[in-house]
């Protein structure tokens, strides 16, 4: 019984883990959006170097996986929440690189001039996503498969909003450099559109989890 | 429980309300399963819950135990295995048993093949018997050129393939196998893994094992027994679910099921 006691603490460690990396990444992407409406480069430096923390634990976490399927070579619940698990990891490991995405593009459009409009839609969306990717966590925390499915619902202002961008982009009229910042802001905007789907797939692998069917909640979207 | 689902596929076992008694004591109770042809089906569950017991009801092996009667129904190809005159020796002719420790007698390998057959008094070539045999339990190779030898002299894995093809011998339908790889190595376990993969063409096998993953790994359906212990003490087997093997060990239907196969018992 030792060797199945240790198992379920190697499974406990690991969704520690992964819900670390959560946390991380939702910070990431808040501090990325918050460098770019500031144009705070310090901040965005901070991004970029706490993506390597987040790194490691993606490192770790495989690692951690790897062993804990060889030893334990689990079964019904334990495997769907090991699947589950590395899907997460590997999300959360995205997630964190969207930040660094935004990040980098702070950096180079801090001469550019920008549009008070614009920078207004993508914090909009910073504000949304954010929560979002709390939701996922706790959903799959709480084993919560209802809250789960509140997050398409919760991801539609998200792509509302990753289309206006492109209106407002072009609304601006400020020469070439303008252009060139707005060209930028779209692949932010693209960033946070892909955190959010993210989130939504994190909430398909807790509803995955929890009834052994692994839906596309998109396909809910007609209902 | 999803038993009952056999579309084109023959039932070779129907249990109906299964209960095996030990004189007064329910060592299981109310079993109903199908067993369907050319499919291994496995039997779980932990110690007391029945599986070999169930498992011996198949061939009658019970009535060799003092006291042990059954109610309810086993039904073999539609027919009463338990009826008045049904012959319990032909009734485990046609449905062989192969034992968790290799059994071997203590005889030439080519006559632990021919017993069965002989005392059946089978009207066939027993060269041919021996070699066909052998051949299924993949073990013609290495004996062919020794079977006057002691069948005591195989290794442990070699002993439980003879044991299989002494039980092929006799042309059974049904192969019936009491934790057949748990006396064996890893290897000689695979063996035994792979050779049931190749008898289930002909044969339908009912495995019962301890081993969980053995059953994730060979079988198409999985029956889980549980104890069921009374208020007063008594304990006794219960069938708990039966369904795709696939299904059991992903997504169980039962609490109960999951809990067994990923060891948060006891």
């Amino acid at each position: 019984m030792t060797g199945r006691r240790r198992f379920h603490e190697q499974l406990d460690d690991l969704e520690h883990l992964v819900i670390e990396m959560g946390h991380s990444a939702e910070a990431q992407v808040g501090r990325a959006v918050n460098a770019l409406v500031t144009a705070d480069l310090d901040e965005a430096g901070v991004v970029i170097a706490r993506d390597l923390e987040l790194d490691q634990m993606y490192l770790d976490a495989h690692r951690q996986w790897l062993v804990v399927s060889a030893e334990q070579q689990p079964v019904a619940g334990d495997l769907r929440l090991l699947v589950a698990l590395l899907h997460m990891v590997v999300t959360l490991e995205r997630m964190g690189d969207q930040a660094v995405n935004i990040a980098k593009v702070t950096r180079s459009v801090i001469h550019l001039p920008m549009s008070e409009g614009v920078l207004e839609v993508i914090q909009e969306m910073g504000d949304l996503v954010r929560p979002m990717i709390r939701t996922a966590l706790d959903a799959f925390l709480q084993r919560d498969v209802e809250l789960a499915q509140t997050l398409p619902s919760l991801d539609d202002p998200v792509d509302r909003l990753n289309g206006e961008i492109y209106e407002r982009v072009l609304a601006c009229d400020f020469g070439d450099q303008g252009l060139q910042w707005g060209v930028r802001m779209i692949m932010v905007a693209r960033a946070l559109e892909r955190v959010g789907d993210q989130a939504v797939d994190i909430g398909e692998q807790v509803a995955f989890l929890l009834t052994g069917e692994l839906v596309e909640f998109s396909q809910f979207d007609d209902d | 429980m999803n038993g009952s689902d056999t579309t084109e596929q023959g039932v070779v076992f129907d249990m109906k309300g299964l209960h095996v008694f030990y004189g007064d004591f329910p060592a299981v109770r109310d079993i109903s399963l199908q067993v369907r042809t050319n499919d291994i089906t496995a039997f779980i569950g932990p110690s007391g819950c029945g599986k070999s017991t169930v498992l011996r009801a198949l061939n009658r092996m019970n009535d060799l135990i003092p006291g042990a009667r059954i109610e309810g129904q086993v039904l073999y190809h539609g027919q009463d295995l338990y009826a008045a005159g049904v012959d319990p020796v032909e009734v485990r002719r046609r449905i062989g048993m192969v034992f968790q420790k290799p059994n071997p007698f203590p005889k030439s390998i080519y006559d632990n093949v021919t017993f069965g057959p002989k005392l059946a008094g089978m009207d066939a070539d027993l060269d041919d018997v021996v070699e066909d045999s052998l051949q299924r339990a993949a073990l013609w190779d290495e004996v062919r050129d020794k079977l006057d030898q002691s069948a005591m002299a195989l290794s442990g894995g070699q002993q439980q393939r003879l044991c299989i093809a002494r039980a092929i011998a006799t042309k059974p339908d049904v192969i019936l196998m009491d934790e057949p790889a748990s006396a064996l190595d890893p290897i000689a376990t695979q063996r035994i893994e792979e050779l049931m993969f190749d008898l289930k063409r002909d044969y339908s096998i009912v495995v019962v094992t301890h081993n969980m993953q053995q059953a994730a790994r060979v079988s198409d359906r999985a029956a889980f027994f549980n104890v069921d212990v009374r208020e007063d003490g008594a304990r006794t087997g219960v069938l708990v679910e039966f369904d795709s093997t696939d299904k059991i060990f992903t997504n169980p239907n039962r609490k109960e099921t999951e809990d067994y196969i990923t060891g948060r018992f006891g």
